[in-house]
């Protein structure tokens, strides 16, 4: 019996368990709560925008990434988009499968620079391409809690 | 240049529990389980026979405690299994007046490091004393300690079946 011998079967390991208790709380800073407060509030989605490099950014930033400029220009960007790139779940957080699949992807916001990931919505996978024209679906007043998930997701517009 | 004010504004608990700012929270599920190893394996399977195993070194000679698979000095793997006594010798300890997430002990705990009889020289598993005072003045390194299993029953395979060294009656080697 020497110590090379290799474990070959699950019931010959010796498993310590543990659990590591964690919680955090994150604040949105200045432009996160700007941006998050209008999406509860009013359903509606906000930009900065940068005067010099005539940008706006999407979810907002109060510093310009290209000229460091601090940016106090707020202006409402609308809730259409078209799908930047996409792909599809069909797993959830802990790796179980899902029931139906779900549609994740970069929603560049009309007229902005950048965009949201988000889920997609009233479309089924195959039916999803890059270009694709979407639109914000908020839920209820009642059921916004200031979370980017205030956004139930995106659907394709109608033409 | 000196910044003299910084944007924003400083938050305080109640702006967060009123619900003036937005918030995302989270609490992962950070579950483990995390396998000993062969050596590691072993020792605490025989913590629960209540019996204290190492491994040995033919080239070196040393026997080592806790058991590993690999002679860091010889760059070969160990040779086999031996079984040692339970008792030993103090080589450091402290003396700790806190938990581990630093909640106040009433009664502090004596971490300390014993070489174990019959293993190589300074080859020691690290546990607690007990039955004696937390006072520095009466706790001496080279004290002779011998172990404090669990009643059998209540062992699961762990360092804690090893309840806590005790002084040994012959004292002071």
């Amino acid at each position: 019996m020497t110590p090379l011998e290799r474990i070959t079967q699950l019931a010959q390991t010796k498993p310590c368990y543990g659990e590591i208790p964690t919680y955090y709380l994150y604040t949105f800073g200045i432009a996160g709560e700007r941006f998050f407060r209008e999406i509860k509030d009013n359903a509606k989605i906000f930009g900065t925008r940068c005067p010099k490099c005539n940008l706006i950014y999407v979810p907002p930033k109060i510093y310009c990434e290209r000229c460091f400029a601090g940016l106090e220009e707020w202006l409402e960007v609308g809730t259409t988009g078209t799908v930047h790139t996409y792909t599809i779940g069909y797993v959830d957080l802990d790796g179980s499968p899902l029931e139906e699949p779900i549609i994740l992807a970069m929603v560049a916001i009309d007229g902005a620079y950048g965009g949201l990931v988000h889920r997609l919505g009233e479309v089924k996978p195959e039916e999803v391409r890059i270009d694709l024209k979407v639109e914000a679906v908020f839920k209820d007043q009642a059921e916004r809690s200031g979370s980017i998930l205030d956004i139930r997701y995106f659907k394709p517009r109608q033409k | 240049m000196q910044i003299e004010k910084f944007p924003g504004v400083m938050l305080r608990e109640a702006d967060v529990e009123q619900g003036r700012v937005l918030t995302t929270q989270w609490q992962p599920n950070l579950k483990y389980g995390w396998d000993a190893g062969i050596a590691i394996g072993r020792f605490l399977s025989e913590l629960k026979q209540g019996r204290i195993v190492g491994t040995k070194c033919h080239k070196c000679h040393r026997i080592a405690v806790p058991p590993r698979i690999f002679c860091e000095w010889c760059f070969k793997p160990f040779d086999g299994w031996v079984y040692l006594k339970d008792t030993g010798v103090v080589n450091t300890f402290s003396i700790s007046y806190i938990a581990w997430d630093a909640s106040r002990l009433e009664v502090p705990s004596i971490p300390a490091v014993i070489e174990i009889d019959g293993a190589s020289h300074g080859m020691g598993i690290l546990h607690l004393l007990g039955e004696i005072e937390p006072d520095p003045a009466k706790i001496n390194i080279g004290m002779r300690v011998k172990a404090v299993w669990k009643p059998p029953q209540e062992r699961e395979g762990a360092i804690t079946d090893i309840k806590y060294f005790k002084p040994l009656e012959e004292g002071r080697r």
